[in-house]
């Protein structure tokens, strides 16, 4: 996923070519539904909210002046529709009803059914106890091979160069609490 | 990175995993050849749960949103496998209305009347999404793509 081969297919794309734009999104949803997900949507509102970033870049297609930061402006137009998805959702629940399914979403809720794996199970309990920063940065980097660090801090707003770091700790603490774990296993 | 941060990250990618047909519901959205259109988003309803009961028929009610217009949709399970839609522009013009489906099947055409009414009945299962027509004064809307 680097920056400037996606740059490539989005110019590709606004020329024109299916095929570069079908290549975009089979690069980049799993990143922008991670975004969304992280946001706290449930899956069929996240789902929408990303529908609904293509469909915005698709109106912009060919505003976007530097090609090379599409990563980036579809993280950030995903968090926004996200955002803009929960207030709507808020404002829709009446008084004193649903105030439990708005509470703030700890973080990906994996479906249970899932994690029938013991190991899994250990993984998600110590997940689940990072920082949201850090399920944020690995649940994208886990999605994707080669992560484009810079596009991907710019849209969270992370300093230039801090990213790999940041994920290299998050990595690093998750990796020391699996091991001190003796249900994880050596 | 290791075998054990590869590991980690491996299992990570599971917990919580794209839908299957995202990148398809995706790619049909965005498959509109000309998208010059204003995008209408979904507004949640705390009651629009699918289940609810209209007139002993199954229905559910979605409302989307753009600056310009405003489209709410009631789908209403048929008895023969098939849904109707009655949908209601606001504010009510009498707009030509698409409802575009994957290839091979046709884009259904209607057009709706002076208050906004329109409807598409005896529709097959399956996505779909909405693509209202200009009126004068005002652009074309189109919705995410929805499963009916």
């Amino acid at each position: 996923m680097s920056d400037v081969r996606l740059g490539a297919l989005l110019e590709r794309a606004r020329d024109g070519d299916r095929d570069s734009l079908r290549e975009l999104v089979r690069e980049l949803n799993p990143v922008l539904w991670r975004v969304a997900r992280g946001q706290g949507l449930t899956a069929e509102d996240a789902a929408d909210v990303v529908q609904t970033s293509w469909l915005e870049l698709l109106q912009r297609l060919h505003d976007i002046r530097t090609p090379r930061a599409v990563t980036a402006w579809l993280i950030t137009t995903t968090r926004r529709e996200a955002w803009h998805r929960q207030q709507r959702g808020r404002r829709d629940v009446p008084d004193g009803a649903g105030v439990l399914e708005t509470v703030a979403d700890p973080g990906p809720p994996p479906d249970e059914r899932l994690l029938t794996d013991e190991r899994d199970q250990v993984l998600w309990r110590h997940f689940s106890q990072l920082s949201q920063r850090c399920r944020d940065l690995l649940g994208i980097v886990a999605q994707v091979a080669r992560p484009d660090y810079t596009a991907i801090g710019e849209a969270f707003g992370m300093p230039h160069g801090s990213i790999g770091p940041t994920r290299g700790r998050c990595l690093t603490k998750l990796r020391e609490m699996l091991l001190a774990d003796p249900a994880w296993g050596a | 990175m290791d075998p054990v941060d590869r590991d980690i990250l491996d299992r990570i990618a599971r917990f919580d995993p794209m839908p299957a047909d995202l990148d398809e519901r995706v790619l049909f959205t965005i498959a509109l050849h000309d998208l010059d259109a204003e995008v209408a988003r979904e507004v949640p309803s705390a009651y629009a749960g699918s289940g609810a009961r209209a007139g002993g028929e199954r229905a559910r009610t979605i409302t989307f949103d753009a600056d310009s217009r405003s489209v709410m949709i009631t789908v209403v399970e048929r008895d023969d496998n098939l849904v109707r839609i009655d949908g209601w522009l606001a504010p009510g013009a009498a707009l030509r209305v698409e409802l575009r489906r994957p290839e091979p099947d046709p884009t259904l055409t209607v057009t709706a009347d002076d208050t906004g009414r329109f409807v598409f009945d005896e529709v097959p299962h399956g996505l779909a999404q909405l693509l209202i027509h200009a009126g004068s004064g005002s652009g074309r809307v189109v919705t995410p793509s929805m499963v009916l």
